[in-house]
């Protein structure tokens, strides 16, 4: 037995050191067993709601839905064409900025929970900066000018002061920045509502919706149908989003510092790195680009403020964990939640299943992403019994 | 232990104190005034009841929370345990009334599945987090999201709607004779079982924790796990006992507030359970790990929350319903900012390997 561990460790690396085709590998893994789970969800649905045709019969059971069926369905809604694929990479873009929001303090050991917070408020702030300065600014071209960047000024400013506080309470306070930042979602929510029920109401639309933003604040469709609201400009600004943290991550001193207190926070303090500044920096600059994703769900998607935003804080997290908290894997894990999102709307439309399906495939994928020790154990029970060999493999 | 108590003495005094200060601040303020009508609806009994009832599901939060993390296990999964068993409680209500069961015998059977139901969930997040070596903040988070999405998911198969339909409720037990002293009988003692059930538990909690061989298994896992390994005791599996304790009274907390208080489960936002589970979680930093003391904090927060029913009453406020959602929240922030650095289980968070 003695022999065995340090063979394994040989084999899959040592856990928390995992390489980058170890992390695909991961989450990979992590993808399909959540959809494996999702498909039994979906069988117990189906057998426990009625229906005049079911879609399925096994030993004698109806069945409703098709778990397979299902899963078609969600990859035609998410990019079978080009209206759905703009609702995808809408969804991803807003996911690229909420995912950035919990991997940034990640790496300097810090947990963000509260992207949704942050993101709720800064789309509040920039709803009423833009309505504000709608009445001083021009129209045409210069009005955009200036309503553009006072848009995502406000909404990265007060998203940023959000993620500050809890950062301070933890700095200060030792308050820890989980529990504080679980809070703080609770309570932005109410911020908001309360705030555009009082005074920015449309009265001539049911239900607590702000009036609409000016036109000249809004970001047009380009090469995708105007319906989908989505605009590539702003997916492309993601992006560069996503390479400039990459870099301020692996090649500035201050990413540096950040990473040393992440892995090493003993030997960042001796070291010399500055743990208030870090503390204070990455959880602001977390809360401003979750804040930012919440200027552009306004400017881009809905161009007024409205309750119920939707959870896309906590699909950040999910985005983040499983792209192994590396900007640029961002991308495509926020393109696969971007999917389950608008997939997740085709099949409530086309087969009646609860789109709340996506939040509970969210969690399995976060949860297993966590447990690489499963996939490890896994592999070594598959490997004892014969059925698949690993190079080094058995005596 | 004892100092902690002390502590305990000079939060009843100022709550006294507090009391008192209402009591003559009533004396002073011109009648009719909004004032006055504010206080009025602080000193009623009714008030206190309502407190004693919301801090039901924050107590029991709090007492599983302490459970899991004395023996090393942090269970940010508290939240979604709460509300597993709220909503199971209610499914199972439902569907027994509807199999012609009478109400009373309908809601116990459906508390004890709520309870189940969640000690199911603590089970595969021990099997994850002690087993498979989860990171425990991130797998609690992901058991928090799956209830959050599971939740209104059942909801809408069954029903065609996130909210469940309405189920009666416990009720109040009205024991006789102490009901009837003035003030404090119809506060302590014609109360819902669930309120009953906290004041015994949290106590027990203690006595259990601080007294019994498992209390001391427990500590020691939390504290100093390769003595617990070194006397024989298998660390692994007391974290295992303790994230199912966990399990048991999150349970009691979820279906308690629903089956004691709400009669129904409502899906939508962060559902009906709303972050009480995350309240629970400050009410033991707040008593720091202590249950009885601990519950005294779900007291506190459980006061600003059930200010809401009494304080929108009062037309002259005009303060709209969200504001006092957030104020309970908004306490416990500045409750953890005052309590700072907590005497927490010397390796909480980390995995231990049982020596074979």
């Amino acid at each position: 037995m003695s022999g065995l561990k340090p063979r394994l460790e040989r084999l899959f690396g040592v856990l928390i050191r995992l390489s980058v085709s170890e992390r695909l590998l991961l989450s990979s893994a992590a993808v399909l067993v959540a959809i494996g789970v999702g498909m039994l969800f979906i069988l117990g649905a189906g057998y426990a709601s009625s229906c005049r045709s079911p879609a399925l019969f096994v030993f004698g059971l109806e069945f409703c839905y098709n778990p397979i069926e299902t899963y078609l369905v969600l990859l035609q809604g998410a990019f079978g064409d080009s209206f759905s694929l703009a609702v995808t990479l809408q969804w991803t873009t807003l996911l690229l900025f909420t995912g950035l929001s919990f991997a940034v303090p990640y790496k300097a050991g810090l947990f963000n929970i509260g992207a949704q917070g942050q993101f709720v408020l800064g789309s509040l702030a920039t709803t009423i900066a833009l309505l504000w300065a709608a009445e001083i600014a021009p129209s045409g071209t210069a009005g955009r000018l200036i309503l553009v960047p006072v848009g995502l000024l406000a909404g990265a400013t007060i998203g940023g002061l959000y993620g500050l506080l809890p950062g301070y309470l933890k700095h200060r306070f030792e308050v820890n920045e989980v529990i504080s930042t679980l809070l703080l979602n609770f309570i932005a929510t109410a911020i908001a509502f309360v705030t555009i029920d009082r005074y920015f109401v449309d009265e001539a639309l049911e239900g607590t919706v702000s009036r609409s933003i000016p036109v000249e604040a809004t970001f047009t469709s380009q090469l995708f149908p105007s319906s989908a609201n989505f605009s590539l400009g702003v997916f492309v600004f993601g992006l560069l989003l996503l390479g400039g943290f990459y870099w301020l991550l692996n090649n500035s001193a201050v990413g540096y510092e950040i990473r040393t207190m992440g892995t090493q926070p003993k030997a960042a303090r001796f070291g010399g790195v500055n743990e208030r500044f870090i503390t204070l920096f990455s959880m602001t600059v977390a809360g401003a680009v979750a804040g930012l994703g919440g200027a552009l769900f306004i400017m881009m998607v809905l161009g007024r403020w409205m309750t119920g935003a939707p959870p896309v804080g906590f699909d950040g997290i999910a985005v983040s964990i499983l792209a192994g908290n590396n900007p640029l894997a961002l991308l495509p894990s926020g393109l696969l939640f971007g999917a389950l999102q608008s997939g997740g709307q085709a099949i409530q439309f086309q087969l009646g299943i609860p789109s709340q399906l996506v939040g509970v495939l969210r969690g399995l994928i976060i949860l297993l992403v966590a447990t690489p020790e499963l996939f490890r154990q896994l592999g070594i029970q598959l490997q004892r019994r014969g059925l698949i060999t690993i190079e080094g493999g058995r005596d | 232990m004892r100092s902690e108590f002390r502590t305990a003495g000079k939060w009843v005094g100022g709550f006294l104190a507090v009391i008192l200060a209402l009591v003559v601040a009533s004396w002073v303020v011109p009648p009719e005034s909004v004032s006055r009508k504010v206080l009025d609806a602080l000193l009623d009994t009714s008030y206190a009841s309502a407190t004693l009832r919301v801090a039901v599901p924050i107590a029991f939060a709090a007492m599983g929370g302490i459970f899991a993390e004395k023996t090393g296990i942090i269970n940010i999964g508290i939240e979604g345990f709460l509300i597993l068993s709220a909503l199971s409680s209610i499914v199972a209500v439902v569907g027994l009334t509807n199999a012609g069961l009478s109400p009373q015998v309908a809601l116990w059977v459906g508390f004890t599945v709520g309870i189940l139901a969640s000690i199911g969930a603590a089970a595969v997040f021990g099997v994850f987090v002690i087993r498979y070596q989860s990171n425990q903040v991130i797998a609690g988070l992901a058991i928090w999201l799956i209830a959050l999405g599971l939740a209104p998911f059942v909801s809408l198969v069954l029903y065609e709607s996130v909210n469940s339909p309405s189920v009666g409720t416990f009720g109040t037990w009205r024991i006789p004779l102490l009901a009837d002293i003035p003030v404090v009988g119809p506060i302590f003692f014609d109360a819902s079982p669930m309120v009953y059930l906290m004041f015994i538990s949290a106590p027990l909690c203690w006595y259990v924790l601080a007294y019994t061989r498992l209390g001391r298994y427990i500590r020691a896992s939390g504290d100093n796990p390769r003595a617990l390994d070194t006397a024989g005791i298998s660390v692994s599996r007391t974290r295992f006992k303790g994230v199912l304790i966990s399990g048991v009274f999150c349970g009691i907390g979820g279906a308690g507030f629903t089956l004691g208080q709400l009669g129904r489960f409502v899906g939508s936002g962060e559902t009906s359970i709303g972050g009480r589970g995350f309240l629970g979680i400050v009410a033991y930093l707040f008593g720091n790990y202590n249950p009885i003391l601990s519950t005294i904090g779900a007291l506190l927060f459980a006061s600003f929350d059930a200010l809401q029913f009494r304080l929108q009453q009062i037309s002259e406020l005009a303060i709209p319903q969200q504001f006092f959602r957030i104020l309970p929240f908004v306490v416990v922030i500045l409750v953890l900012m005052f309590i700072g650095r907590t005497r927490i289980p010397a390796v909480l968070g980390e995995h231990y390997d049982d020596d074979e």
